[in-house]
């Protein structure tokens, strides 16, 4: 006899949604995640990691009530069928429609060259970081993570629908800290991709390096209004906010401020938004959402008017939209999973380039705060718009010219109220937002600036 | 009824098999390895969510999940697996095994583990109502009535959010050095939020968030928080926003504890720096951080405190470390690289948010300990400044930090006055604590329903707390000025 229980066989998800499918309408999704993330602590190799996991998630709709559960033993049908069975007894009465079977758009996920990628070739990508930012300066004390994750994902359901699907996906996050008496300097950076010729370590490494030599001098402002920049990671305490604005799911339930808009002048004319949920190789893009819904582009804001909202299934069902592939198993920046039920939310975001130079426009100005990233992200009023953030980094420019890094020092204004009436310029350069934005750099105008 | 009956997944080959079976398959898959040292930590949990959202329960679930993590050292390399199944114990080792030789025959690094003597020990907990023992519908029905309390309270209330959330979960570490170490874990949550609106931007939202190592009984009987968060909501309608600028400011013990948790006790994570010449210099003990009056603890075991357990995920008993003792940094948090790499003992601060990932070194209840001054002699002497309560949140980036309050009032001429929102604090650890200049006389602790994330690890859970406390010169953000 074995030392070892015999593993029974792998119920798959097709057999278990047979089982689920006997009591009502029925969904099952699984994540499959192959995933060898890394990490050097001060600029030293320090762990790997493999990781092989699978989780399902499943619903059942029992006399018009939704139950939800999950498990991760696969080869057990039977408990997750009777909490899910447990859950519809008391669950809420809702009309989903599951979607069927329908034409997925063309677009690309998965590149071979990052599932091929070895844990050696991993640390070396790592080690050439280290090197890069070292070479600038011997006393940074660079920390690095480096993970690729395939992801095999399956949703199945009563309407026929049978949707498999593989995905690759390659990041990289470095920071480099130099401590200086009291003063501790620290710059970070990412990138992360689908494709592995798009996450560019070199680039990021010479990003860091420019951003140290920035912070070589720490300068003052002074608190009231200031010309502000915002991009990259700095452009998240205004994206953040309107990816609750632009929720069917919050307006439904009646606190987004664009509630009832559609079609309103609610933005600069010089704004626009696109949701582009098949983006190529993009970080969050696939071709069908969590639910089996198709995926596609499509535009939010249009010369500052609003367009569309995200929906669901569940959101749509609700208010009578269609679904627009944006059930996904993401709560809030910090909580994403195959536990997690599917909700609208956004995917990949394009802010399409405007025609400023940015470089050029504050060539022409005294002064100007350019934040690259912030703290306290997802805290506070988000649903009014409001942010109130601390910058880091955030550096001091001089006629164009950077002159310092920032210290100690807060932002803070209402995402609707600026980008109604405090936009300065659009850059005609995009960048990454933490791979789930694709936009300019802004330009504001009387941002209310606190240092101390 | 739920198939939630204590120890159901026992009954199952798949994972977990009946009697002492998972002991013996861990020892042996441990005596087969060839690591420097080898651990297992096998994890299973039990999780029940009623959600509301306005009038809809958004979300009714039950869900059991359970999976494990190998951690094999080798020349100074770390090499960790990550499985859902016990089917091949010794392979995983074997595979944690070859990723700790690849990276230690690529790393220049020394890693030794401070020494804990072997413990053998199956720690129960005692709930009086085990949430897995407790009907899915009684939940529902308990969370449904928060809803109407919320939804009820005033017309200007466009939504709400009720979330009850409990997580019952078993651990077993074993590891090469002899420890065996089964602990049950368990808590409970509640959040109750009201959003209430006035015309298209006043959009406000007032919320009571609890968090517990505790049974169901812990969150029953809170009709009284629906009120509080649904009032609070309409009064912040009402209250103008912060204006921006540089205040004295009274916390309140909850504020206070996410202050600590925020501007030092991340910075005390010995993590963060025991690899850090430079950092360690800034942060030596013996350095004063603050005034006489002000003493942070991070205590291991308070039970029926949220992220409470007798050992941490590498097996250490939990010791209390004094983290500032009457203003002087005493030591850190550790887990037992950092502290043979910094010549302490460890502190049983290794703690991994599941099984997915390695314990790292995480706070658990960290707090500013009981002052002397009453609350009333605190604001009497302020001519403009603010009496911040409750937290949205915190975020830390060592030097500078940043923390939310709740709502707020303004304090004029010494008296509280109108309420004020949208306060968002900021600070540098090197000034901030030398701002205390009054540590209040009472002392809370408690948690939250969320928890603290780092290195992709959320949401743990942790508490914090302290007295009141006062600080002057903070700055204060705010869109007005």
């Amino acid at each position: 006899m074995s030392e070892y229980p015999v593993r029974k066989e792998e119920i798959d998800a097709a057999a278990l949604l047979d089982r689920l499918a006997q009591h009502g309408e029925a969904e099952v999704y699984e994540l499959r995640s192959a995933q060898v993330p890394l990490q050097f602590k001060s600029g030293k190799l320090e762990s790997a990691r493999s990781s092989q996991t699978v989780g399902r998630a499943v619903r059942v709709i029992k006399n018009g009530r939704l139950g939800y559960s999950t498990t991760t033993d696969v080869t057990d049908a039977q408990t997750v069928v009777e909490n899910a069975l447990a859950a519809a007894e008391y669950g809420d009465l809702v009309a989903l429609d599951l979607p069927g079977e329908a034409a997925l758009p063309a677009m690309e996920r998965y590149d071979e060259t990052v599932a091929a990628l070895e844990p050696g070739d991993l640390i070396g990508m790592g080690e050439a970081i280290v090197e890069a930012i070292r070479a600038y300066d011997p006393e940074v004390e660079v920390n690095v993570a480096v993970g690729r994750t395939v992801d095999e994902v399956t949703v199945v359901n009563s309407r026929g629908l049978r949707r498999h699907d593989r995905r690759t996906s390659l990041s990289i996050g470095a920071m480099g800290t130099v401590t200086r008496g009291d003063e501790i300097v620290i710059v970070g950076g990412q990138r992360q991709s689908r494709r592995r010729e798009e996450v560019d370590a070199r680039a990021l490494a010479e990003e860091i390096v420019e951003r140290l030599r920035w912070s070589a001098e720490t300068v003052q402002v002074k608190s009231g209004p200031m010309k502000v920049l915002l991009r990259s990671v700095g452009l998240a305490p205004l994206m953040l906010p309107l990816q609750l604005g632009l929720n069917g799911r919050y307006v439904y339930l009646g606190t987004s401020p664009l509630g009832g808009r559609l079609g309103e002048q609610a933005f600069d004319p010089r704004f626009a938004l696109v949701d582009d949920g098949p983006r190529d190789f993009a970080p969050l893009s696939a071709p069908f959402d969590d639910e089996g819904v198709a995926t596609r582009t499509k535009t939010l804001v249009d010369g500052g008017a609003v367009r569309q909202f995200l929906y669901d299934l569940k959101t749509a069902a609700q208010t009578g939209a269609q679904p627009t592939g944006n059930g996904f198993k993401r709560a809030d920046l910090f909580t994403a999973g195959f536990h997690v039920p599917p909700q609208a939310a956004a995917a990949t975001w394009v802010v399409p380039a405007g025609e400023e130079d940015l470089d050029a426009v504050a060539a022409g100005l005294d002064e100007v705060l350019v934040v690259e990233n912030v703290l306290g992200l997802g805290q506070g009023n988000m649903m009014a718009g409001e942010f109130s953030n601390t910058v880091a980094p955030g550096f001091l420019m001089r006629r164009g010219e950077i002159v310092g890094r920032v210290k100690d020092t807060m932002i803070a204004g209402n995402v609707y109220t600026l980008l109604r009436d405090q936009l300065a310029a659009v850059g005609h350069r995009q960048e990454w937002v933490a791979g789930m934005v694709y936009a300019p750099g802004l330009l504001f105008d009387g941002v209310s600036v606190v240092a101390k | 009824m739920v198939n939630q009956k204590p120890g159901f997944l026992a009954e199952k080959p798949g994972f977990f098999v009946k009697g002492g079976n998972v002991r013996d398959q861990m020892m042996k898959a441990l005596s087969h390895s060839h690591a420097d040292f080898t651990d297992i930590r096998l994890e299973r949990e039990w999780r029940t969510t009623v959600q509301y959202r306005g009038k809809n329960l958004e979300n009714l679930e039950a869900s059991v999940g359970s999976g494990g993590i190998v951690r094999c050292l080798v020349n100074n390399g770390w090499g960790f697996a990550v499985f859902n199944t016990l089917a091949d114990l010794p392979g995983r080792v074997e595979e944690a095994y070859e990723i700790a030789r690849l990276v230690g025959s690529r790393t220049t690094e020394v890693v030794e583990l401070a020494p804990v003597a072997p413990v053998d020990d199956v720690v129960r907990v005692q709930l009086e109502r085990d949430p897995r023992s407790v009907p899915l519908q009684e939940k529902q029905a308990l969370v449904q009535g928060y809803n109407d309390i919320l939804l009820g309270y005033d017309p200007r209330i466009v939504t709400t959010q009720a979330r009850y959330t409990d997580f019952f979960k078993e651990v077993t570490i074993a590891n090469s050095e002899g420890s065996y170490v089964t602990e049950e874990q368990a808590d409970v949550t509640l959040y109750l939020a009201a959003t209430a609106r006035d015309g298209q931007d006043n959009i406000q939202t007032g919320f009571e968030s609890d968090g517990r190592m505790a049974g169901f009984e812990a969150v029953q009987g809170r009709e009284a928080q629906a009120e509080i968060a649904a009032r609070r909501a309409l009064d912040l309608l009402d209250a103008r926003p912060a204006t921006g600028g540089v205040y004295s400011v009274v916390l309140n013990p909850r504020l206070a504890g996410v202050l600590i948790h925020e501007a030092f006790g991340h910075l005390c994570e010995a993590d963060f720096i025991s690899k850090n010449a430079r950092l360690r210099e800034v942060l030596r003990p013996g350095r004063r951080f603050a005034v006489d009056e002000l003493t942070v603890i991070d205590e291991g075991y308070l039970p029926g405190l949220r992220g409470n357990y007798k050992y941490d995920d590498e097996g250490t008993p939990r010791q209390r470390a004094y983290l500032i003792r009457n203003g002087i940094l005493e030591g850190f948090l550790h887990s037992r690289e950092t502290a043979a790499r910094m010549g302490a003992a460890p502190t049983g601060n290794a703690r991994a948010v599941s099984y997915r990932f390695e314990p790292i070194v995480r706070m658990r209840n960290t707090y500013i300990d009981k002052g002397t001054v009453p609350f009333s002699d605190m604001i009497r002497d302020i001519d403009r400044g603010i009496y911040a309560l409750d937290a949205f949140g915190g975020n830390t980036m060592l030097e500078q930090f940043t923390f939310s309050a709740g709502y707020a009032y303004e304090i004029v001429d010494g008296q509280i006055g109108g309420m004020v929102r949208d306060v968002v604090l900021t600070g540098n650890i090197f000034d901030i604590l030398k701002g205390v200049d009054a540590v209040g006389d009472d002392l809370e602790i408690e948690g939250s329903a969320g928890g603290c994330g780092k290195g992709g690890q959320y949401p743990l859970p942790t508490t914090m707390g302290g007295p009141h406390v006062r600080i002057r010169n903070v700055a204060v953000g705010g869109r007005a000025s």
